[in-house]
């Protein structure tokens, strides 16, 4: 007996070879004993046979022996089809082609039943998983549970009520005193899951949703995880709510740390900031009487620098939340004058720190806006600031507001250098700045990048005409507020929860600033 | 409710004596705490009108020491307004997280002495 190694011997393609090896082996062995002990019987009996006898034992020998190799080949065929049909569902590889089912051959030696059940059983162990899977009484949970344990995808299982079924190793879970588990994410976006999974709960039969950055704790603290969510929802199903969570922390981590870097030099940049700002209106009012001459002139300078100092930090903020779409936007019902008061003073002080005529007129009936109030000053403040750096000691600079359509526009007009037609189409790119101003006028070309971002979050428009050595006219078109108020009202918690806060004298300055 | 008595905690010496100097001279009664541990105990341990709280603060951030006093069961210190000033950017969910135990948030730098007295009298007027 052939010895084969373990891995073939397990081999369903191997037993077809060795099979008709051997019983050829077999018969042709049984045919030579037969043939040598017919031999010896005859010369026992005619001990000296003449020629014409050995010529017929030769025939009959020869005619037997191919006689029964042909019975053997035909007793052996079924065995073939029936292995070769085997290793077809086995999968594994064979150079020959599976038995065709309605072969004539298959009909009239009977074998077609045989083979329908090998194929037949082949279908139905495919099928087999999902067939157990649904069935609730032979779902082999535990083992299911174990396996899920030893992947870094999480699933969490809930049930119609909103209770977790079911929650692996990987998933982010959080249990109270009490026992109750839960899921432990931070969603910073609308609809949040437990606002969505309510809302098909209303509307629909099957729904599946994905939210991407998702983090388990907030910026900073130890072990913190970010996440694409992925959550399909089933009426009826006893796990209603299944959830998956991609860890996806080592993409999304280095994009924060990059941004905690940013956070941090604002941070120590504003500390200064906050100080000679602070002195600098205290002393102001304090000295107002004991300063002469030019002193004044050059305390407001020092007052106007500082306060633009601060005005660039939050647009390097702005900007780097911008980009990484971090910016966040709260509308709220404001007008256009409320806008603007909370940098008047500041403005006019710059206007009249650098010889400007700074004309305001923002007419009293103009309908409300939507509009984030603090960012929104910012892109007032950088489009004036602009007014004044590129126009001339002594010039005017106008801010008018009319109503267009469903938009209030908002302008800021000076009579200085103005541009050439070919560069107004890239001035709202980042870092952009014209040829000639690049020489002349110092600035970072991020004021109007993200003045446009802003404006667009806000579901304005910001545009520009300009005429080369007669002036430059910005206009932002700001939604009128009854025209989205609809809308905003449907928006979701975060905006409903600014409003309410707002009107209830909270506050704030940091509105542009949205992590 | 009149506010009287304030506390700061604030690690920067300028600022913090910055405040210290105009809220005195506008006639409140001002206590100032540089590190987070500090400043935690003396709110605990005297009835604050109102507390001015910066963030990044040594031993113990200003969330911390806000989750702590407001933030469990029980608010600890029910009679006190608390406005957060800061110079750090947070992150969207951790400034929500403050402003919910807060009366203000207010980024530092843009805010004088002078704008911080309106402030505080704009917050007595309304309670």
């Amino acid at each position: 007996m052939a010895v084969n190694i373990p891995s073939e011997a397990e081999l369903v393609n191997r037993f077809w070879p060795r099979y008709k090896r051997l019983t050829l082996l077999r018969a042709i062995g049984v045919q030579v004993i037969v043939s040598l002990l017919g031999i010896s019987i005859i010369l026992a009996l005619f001990p000296h046979p003449r020629l014409d006898a050995w010529i017929i034992i030769a025939i009959y020998i020869t005619i037997s022996t191919v006689l029964s190799l042909a019975v053997t080949f035909m007793a052996m065929k079924p065995v073939k089809e029936l292995s070769n049909a085997l290793v077809h569902i086995s999968g594994e590889p064979s150079s020959q082609i599976p038995p065709n089912i309605n072969d004539s051959y298959f009909v009239r030696s009977r074998l077609q039943p045989l083979l329908k059940l090998i194929y037949a059983m082949a279908t139905s162990q495919s099928g087999s998983t999902s067939a157990t899977s649904t069935d609730p009484d032979t779902t082999p949970r535990t083992d299911v549970a174990a396996h899920l344990n030893h992947t870094a995808t999480g699933v969490v299982m809930l049930d119609s009520a909103g209770q977790i079924l079911f929650a692996n190793k990987s998933a982010p879970i959080s249990i109270d005193a009490n026992g109750k588990r839960s899921l432990d994410l931070i969603f910073d976006v609308d609809p949040t899951i437990e606002q969505w999974v309510a809302e098909r709960r209303e509307h629909d039969i099957h729904a599946e949703k994905t939210w991407r950055r998702i983090a388990n704790k907030i910026t900073g603290e130890p072990n913190r995880r970010l996440f694409d969510v992925y959550a399909s929802y089933e009426k009826g199903s006893e796990a209603e709510v299944i959830i998956t969570l991609f860890d996806h922390t080592n993409d999304y981590q280095p994009e924060d740390d990059d941004l905690d870097f940013i956070a941090f030099a604002a941070h120590e940049l504003r500390g200064p900031i906050t100080v000679i700002r602070g002195y600098l209106d205290a002393l102001n009012d304090e000295l107002a009487d004991s300063t002469s001459g030019d002193e004044r002139e050059l305390f407001q300078r020092l007052i106007v620098s500082a306060n633009r100092l601060s005005g660039y930090v939050n647009n390097i903020l702005n900007a780097s939340r911008f980009d990484r779409r971090h910016l966040k936007i709260h509308l709220s019902e404001t007008k256009v004058a409320d806008i603007y008061a909370t940098i008047a003073d500041d403005m006019t002080l710059r206007a009249q720190a650098q010889q400007r005529l700074l004309s305001v007129s923002l007419p009293e009936g103009l309908p409300t806006v939507a509009a984030d109030k603090s960012s929104m000053s910012e892109v007032f403040g950088n489009l004036i600031d602009n007014a004044i750096k590129y126009s001339n000691d002594g010039g005017s600079i106008e801010v008018t507001a009319t109503t267009s359509g469903d938009f209030v526009d908002v302008s800021v007009t000076d009579y200085g250098i103005g541009m050439p037609s070919n560069v107004l189409g890239n001035l709202f790119h980042k870092f952009y700045r014209s040829h000639r101003s690049r020489e002349t006028v110092a600035g970072t070309g991020i004021g109007l990048y993200i003045s446009k971002a802003i404006v667009e979050s806000n579901g304005g428009k910001i545009s520009v005409r300009s005429v080369e050595g007669h002036g430059s006219t910005f206009t932002i078109s700001l939604p009128i507020y009854a025209t989205v108020s609809d809308k905003l009202a449907a928006s979701g918690a975060n905006n409903q929860a600014f409003l309410e806060r707002s009107s209830s004298g909270w506050i704030k300055n940091h509105g542009a600033f949205r992590g | 409710m009149a506010i009287k008595t304030i506390l700061i905690i604030e690690d920067d010496r300028f600022i913090g004596e910055m405040y210290v100097r105009s809220l005195k001279k506008a006639g409140y009664e001002v206590d100032w705490m540089v590190d987070g541990n500090d400043g935690l105990i003396a709110a605990r341990n005297k009835p604050y009108d109102l507390m001015l709280l910066d963030v990044m603060l040594p031993e113990r951030r200003g969330s911390e020491i806000l989750q702590i006093l407001k933030g469990g069961a029980e608010n600890l210190i029910p009679a006190t307004k608390v406005i957060v000033l800061t110079n750090f950017d947070q992150s969207e969910q951790a400034r929500q997280i403050m402003e919910e135990h807060a009366d203000g948030y207010l980024i530092k730098a843009e805010i004088t002495p002078k704008k911080l007295l309106a402030v505080i009298e704009k917050l007595d007027r309304a309670a």
